[in-house]
């Protein structure tokens, strides 16, 4: 699955790190009542389709101001709470050490501490326990925001400092690995052997600093810089297990956004580009590093007229390069290990929404992965040894409750969801890409999801 | 008398604009419900006592500023001394900023002024 893939990025090691797994499964997020029960704001005035995490243009001020705004009161406890159960299907089964098929689980169950903490500093801080990991209760995002306005040029400006843990997940916009369409997704069924090192693979395992502003609610720049943290630590937090293999950033590996944002009530639209460059030394070991350029352009349009029909168009282009001066292998003879020092990988995601009465939602998606040969790194999961893989997502929703008069209101809310994926091409081909008879047509995977917010 | 079309239609053309023009002027206020919904409702609620990022509207016209009682409004509106005749919601509405220096409330201003009547007239019905 693109977002959720647990095989966000085809690693030059053996092991996988269970971090990148963990973190990327749980990346979707959330609709928080909190949020609701602190602002006044009902959810649909900040996710469209009147649950999380798609977010209106309301929504993203409300993110880029740092979680803090509210009614005034500041009487509301900012602590949430979140369940999903799904199911899912695969067209055909994977081979049993891969993982089963037909599976009903308690995907996620999380706690946030999430909305103001002070004047000028709020949170969304999220743990989560799930039956698809290690069944123990794991950092999940954590986003810690200071914020304040001022004037600049005259104009409206707001600035920022997030602390958090997984490049994208500051971004206000819905196009990004951390925040694009699907927003919630199986973790269980196979996904395409690589993607951008940005779309994931390193969530939860960094910590990271960034500066951000928004200028007359129409220019936003953002500017940080992500180090590794510290195994014990991630070992407490159970992002990793004893044992897991932990690729480290040398130095630190600077994140950048800039966008242009447009909010005109009735619409709203935006175009940006955003990067990460970071130096992996393989198992922390120290010398050469691995190094992946990231490079990517989003843009977004929604709709929003009287909120009645709502439609919502976002796509990104992902472009890496990487070169492997620390763990390519020339000669081909390391298991998993590149045999090409230098490679690239390209991400392409574009989905169309819509939602009637801000209950009613169809959403749309396709998604392309295409990079360079490797009969290494690609050894085992591709015949052709390239990651190229297309598909599409077709999902369709039900959110009975989140508008102002909803029942529960603002303390529950509830989605349930049907989603089809679709493969054309998987791992390099279309049929028999991995040499056992597999077709890309066989990942093919129907999920339903049980999703409420507290 | 002539029977060309043109001519018949030409000679309703007064009785047309004569009727079209309390139209034109008449505020609206299912489209200022409409207009309500796209530019103020993700902050206001028109239903008594649901106060969002925004006060209620309810009732607002007429009614003096920062009057809800469970609303934490800024000074500036606090102390803005202004009571919401349909002349200051209209210039509110059109430059929020400009009406009420300091207040809180981040919307950039209506342009429309037909818009702005028939919101107004939206308003003036809730109570
Ligand atoms: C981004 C949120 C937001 C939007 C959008 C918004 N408002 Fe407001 N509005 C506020 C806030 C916050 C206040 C309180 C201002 C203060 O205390 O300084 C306010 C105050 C007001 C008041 C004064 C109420 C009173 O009790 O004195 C009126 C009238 C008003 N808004 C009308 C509108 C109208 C009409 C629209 C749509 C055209 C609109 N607002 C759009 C946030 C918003």
């Amino acid at each position: 699955m693109p977002t959720t893939t647990r095989f966000a990025r085809l690693r030059p090691r053996a092991t996988w790190p269970l971090a990148a797994l963990l973190a990327a499964a749980s990346v979707p997020a959330h609709a928080l009542p909190s949020f609701a029960r602190q602002t006044g704001d009902d959810c649909a005035a900040c996710h469209i389709g009147a649950f999380g995490p798609q977010l209106t243009p309301h929504g993203m001020k409300f993110k880029m101001g740092g979680y803090t705004d509210s009614n005034g009161k500041n009487d509301s406890l900012p602590v949430s709470a979140m369940l999903v159960e799904s199911w899912f299907h695969t067209k055909k089964d994977q081979p049993p050490a891969d993982g089963p098929n037909n599976k009903a689980l308690l995907q996620e169950a999380s706690l946030f501490l999430a909305g103001r903490l002070g004047e000028h500093v709020g949170s969304f801080a999220q743990g989560t326990w799930s039956d698809t990991g290690r069944r123990k209760f794991t950092m999940d995002n954590v986003d810690v925001r200071y914020t304040n306005t001022l004037q600049l040029a005259g104009k409206d400006t707001v600035l920022g400092l997030s602390f958090n843990n997984n490049p994208t997940v500051t971004d206000p916009f819905n196009t990004v690995p951390a925040w694009r369409f699907p927003y919630m997704a199986t973790e269980m069924a196979p996904g395409p052997a690589a993607s951008p090192i940005i779309d994931g693979a390193l969530a939860g395992q960094v910590g990271g600093l960034a500066a951000y502003g928004l200028w007359n609610d129409s220019v936003y720049a953002e500017l940080g810089g992500y180090r590794t943290m510290g195994r014990s630590f991630l070992e407490n937090v159970n992002v990793l297990a004893p044992g897991d293999n932990l690729d480290k950033i040398n130095g630190v590996a600077p994140y950048w956004r800039v966008g242009y944002f447009q909010d005109l009530h009735k619409s709203a639209w935006h175009v940006g580009m955003f990067g990460f460059d970071p130096n992996l030394k393989p198992g922390g070991v120290a010398g050469p590093t691995d190094k992946y350029r990231d490079i990517g352009v989003d843009a977004s349009y929604q709709f929003l007229g009287t909120r009645k029909h709502v439609f919502a168009l976002n796509t990104a282009y992902i472009h890496e390069k990487r070169k492997f001066d620390a763990s390519f292998d020339s000669t081909c003879t390391t298991p998993d290990a590149p045999c090409s020092q230098s490679g690239n990988v390209n991400r392409f995601d574009l989905s169309g929404s819509y939602h009637y009465d801000q209950t009613w939602g169809v959403t749309a998606g396709m998604f392309g992965v295409k990079g360079s040969a490797d009969s290494g790194l690609y050894s085992g999961v591709s015949v052709l040894n390239k990651p190229d893989s297309d598909g599409y997502i077709l999902q369709a929703d039900w959110t009975p409750l989140g508008k102002e008069n909803s029942w529960g209101a603002p303390w529950a809310n509830l989605r349930l969801g049907l989603q089809y994926t679709g493969y054309t091409k998987f791992n390099g081909s279309k049929n028999n890409y991995d040499g056992t008879g597999r077709n890309a047509s066989d990942n093919n995977t129907l999920y339903a999801f049980a999703w409420a917010a507290f | 008398m002539s029977h060309n079309p043109t001519t018949q239609l030409l000679r309703l053309l007064p009785l047309a604009l004569l009727l079209a023009a309390p139209l034109a002027h008449a505020a609206d206020a299912g489209h200022g419900a409409q207009v309500f919904a796209e530019e103020c409702a993700e902050c206001h609620s028109a239903s008594p006592g649901k106060n969002k990022k925004g006060p209620s509207l309810f009732a607002v016209a007429g009614h003096v500023a920062g009057g809800v009682p469970d609303y934490v409004y800024s000074d500036a509106m606090k102390h803005s001394g202004i009571t919401w005749t349909a002349d200051k919601l209209d210039a509110y509405i059109a430059a929020p900023r400009k009406t009420v220096p300091g207040c809180k409330m981040k919307y950039d201003g209506l342009d429309n002024a037909g818009a702005r009547a028939d919101l107004i007239e939206f308003l003036n019905n809730t109570h």
